[in-house]
């Protein structure tokens, strides 16, 4: 297992030098530096800047240096003279939060939804969820911001007041270590739930199974009043632009997994193996939690950890338009100043941790699925 | 390994087409498809015919109907209604559409040329060059095509045809590719193609005969998927006000907004809706084709007792 994982992290790197490869000649092509350098510049000025930045290198050589600072964590610096590694640390932790908070979310009620859904045989439920998942998976971003913030602002505004919050208008959330571990927090709260409810399931112990989420909730909770920053850590949570960013990613997210998890449980249950388990008398709940419903989790689960860089492309109109300050809004407004090492630094952030995912992902499968052998092992 | 073609396999045009008919998610995928196809190019149709008594009010962009209050609501002379500055929002929307299709096509044909050549040469030839196309796929699947679309679309120089080209040129040497080239395997290994060679042909000649026939269905699952984000990413760029685009659905979905904004609540629903629901309804036509094609191909999915 250790011989998988240290060869499987070794190749990433290659195909991370591959990627940065790609996105340097991509970016600077399509979005050349004298590009933006030439804008209300004179000549004199606007060579002496080329010297400044090296632009009067071949690209081949500035491709080589790009990589040699690359491999010491230097993504180099933007026109303002701020360091990009830097500039992209500052907004990261925005936009993980909403991702793990969002994506731990939609993946729940995908899996909820798609396994009641195709378990049910129902031909009017099963093509209500295909649309709605297919209409979500689609939805036009600003649209759906618009939506949730037309419908919701009243609410959550409620909601806040419930908690004795003041009313916040849609403004950046301040990053800062707190946000971390609040973050942390409850994504480990969620998947804690998570987990606990597979295995209360497969134990065949439903009232636990159902009760695993709400009690790792409650334990957030609760851990949150005894260290007494609970006034504080409610207000980050019920953040309003980063409650509504959540939701619309939870709502793009969720549509899909929810048509892939329906469309594999239904698969699982042609299976011979669920006949088996039907002629032999195992109650239906067992079969669908104990033998359907894994087979079915691991594709959904893979199909949501590759789809995480689509979907920051999501993210870009979502933040934007909720005044939030994450990744995607700073690759917006990268773009819209024609910053190239900033658009760089960002595509080669979002490869990382989109090699990082996956990565967690093969090892994971190894891990859980009986199916796949590592080359070298006996089976 | 018998001869006789197995139950799931798709033998031959005819077959495709029963296939295809029997699903209802690639019927319905398809007239949509259909029905904005048609109105993205009725609009002048539909000025020298039902509108040619005053062609001048429904010009996209300098239209104004002097007989209305505006913003107004769906009416016989305004299927859509009108926006706030007195345009005809079918119009509009019909002017539109044209880019979305633009995008929608190149990017397909881009995803699919480039998905099925990588795919197919690397499972066919294998060795070395097998291993590079699939790093360089693993490398390409790290890079969001969306985001080199909005980066590329930053300098205006590319039009519609050419951003989707170029999404499709990213999507079909990363995701494509690794799709065609897993089936691609499978279907190299099989006896007709040692037949094939047996006889003499050019390695050529078995991958566009043999090989590309074989893989074009699920080829066309993962670049209609793509050409799903190619939409909804060109829907950004309009949006955003990245590329100078004066018609788009998401220009349609961004002056439908901003109106509002400015104007208060008194925008009607048929000119807030049109942009973002024409966006995604075309996007989730493609997904249906891609979903309804990919249940056909599927081996597993077929003569099941379910």
């Amino acid at each position: 297992m250790t011989r998988f994982v240290v060869r499987r992290v070794l190749w990433s790197l290659v195909t991370l030098v591959l990627m940065a490869t790609i996105a340097f000649f991509a970016v600077n092509l399509l979005l050349p530096y004298d590009y933006a350098l030439v804008a209300g510049q004179r000549p004199r000025a606007i060579e002496e800047i080329r010297q400044q930045l090296g632009l009067d290198r071949p690209l081949f050589v500035r491709w080589l240096d790009y990589l040699w600072h690359l491999v010491r964590g230097d993504l180099g610096a933007s026109f303002g003279g701020e360091r990009v590694s830097g500039l992209v640390w500052g907004v990261l932790p925005t936009t993980v939060t909403i991702f793990a908070v969002g994506g731990v979310v939609a993946y729940l009620l995908g899996e909820w939804l798609g396994r009641l859904v195709a378990w049910s045989r129902n031909r009017f439920f099963t093509a209500a969820s295909s649309t709605v998942s297919v209409l979500l998976f689609t939805a036009f971003p600003p649209w759906l911001v618009f939506l949730l913030v037309y419908f919701g602002t009243g609410r959550l505004l409620q909601v806040r007041s419930l908690f004795g919050l003041d009313p916040k208008p849609y403004e950046p959330l301040p990053a800062g270590p707190e946000l971390a571990w609040l973050a942390g927090g409850l994504a480990v709260a969620l998947v804690a739930g998570i987990l606990l409810r597979n295995r209360a399931r497969r134990h065949g112990r439903r009232v636990l199974g159902a009760a695993a989420l709400p009690l790792c909730m409650a334990a957030f909770l609760a851990a949150l009043l005894v260290s007494g920053a609970w006034s504080e850590a409610t207000d980050r949570l019920l953040w309003p632009s980063a409650v509504v960013a959540t939701a619309a990613l939870v709502l793009i997210a969720f549509g899909e997994n929810l048509l892939v998890m329906r469309v594999g449980v239904a698969a699982e249950m042609t299976e011979d193996y669920t006949f088996t388990a039907r002629a032999k008398g195992v109650p239906g709940h067992l079969i669908r939690d104990r033998h359907v419903a894994p087979n079915a989790v691991l594709p959904a689960f893979s199909r949501l950890i590759t789809s995480v860089p689509y979907l920051i492309a999501g993210l870009i109109i979502i933040e934007r338009e909720v005044k939030l300050r994450g990744v995607a809004s700073l690759f917006f407004e990268a773009i819209e100043a024609a910053e190239v090492p900033v658009i760089l630094g960002v595509l080669v952030v979002v490869g990382l941790i989109g090699a990082v995912l996956r990565i967690g992902l093969d090892v994971v499968q190894a891990l859980v699925d009986p199916r796949i052998r590592i080359r070298g092992e006996p089976a | 390994m018998s001869s006789a073609p197995l139950e799931y396999e798709i033998r031959g045009w005819p077959d495709t087409r029963r296939r295809l008919l029997r699903s209802k998610m690639v019927i319905v995928g398809l007239v949509i498809i259909g029905l904005f196809g048609t109105l993205a190019f009725a609009h002048p149709v539909l000025q020298a015919t039902v509108w040619s008594s005053r062609p001048s009010v429904y010009q996209p962009e300098t239209g104004f109907d002097p007989t209305v209050i505006h913003p107004s609501g769906p009416t016989v002379a305004h299927p859509l209604g009108t926006d706030s500055l007195g345009r005809d929002v079918l119009s509009l929307m019909s002017y539109g559409l044209r880019p979305t299709f633009f995008v929608a096509i190149a990017s397909a044909l881009g995803a699919g040329v480039t998905g099925l050549l990588v795919g197919t040469t690397s499972a066919f030839y294998k060795g070395r060059y097998d291993r590079v196309m699939t790093h360089l796929a693993d490398a390409f699947t790290l890079l969001p095509p969306p985001l080199i679309f909005l980066i590329a679309s930053k300098r205006g120089l590319l039009g519609p045809f050419q951003l989707g080209l170029l999404y499709g040129l990213f999507f079909g040497l990363g995701p494509a590719a690794i799709v065609v080239r897993s089936r691609a395997l499978a279907v190299v290994e099989k006896p007709f193609i040692d037949a094939a060679r047996a006889a003499g042909g050019s390695a050529g000649w078995i991958i566009t005969r043999h090989v590309v026939p074989a893989v074009v269905p699920h080829a066309a699952v993962v670049v209609l998927f793509g050409v799903v984000g190619a939409l909804v990413t060109q829907g950004f760029v309009e949006f955003l006000g990245i590329g100078e685009y004066r018609y788009g659905l998401g220009v349609l979905v961004y002056n439908s907004l901003t109106y509002r904004m400015v104007l208060g609540t008194g925008v009607p629903w048929s000119a807030l809706m049109t942009g973002a629901l024409s966006i995604s309804l075309l996007a989730s036509a493609f997904y249906m084709i891609s979903a309804g094609l990919r249940d056909i191909s599927d081996p597993r999915r077929e003569g099941r007792r379910a």
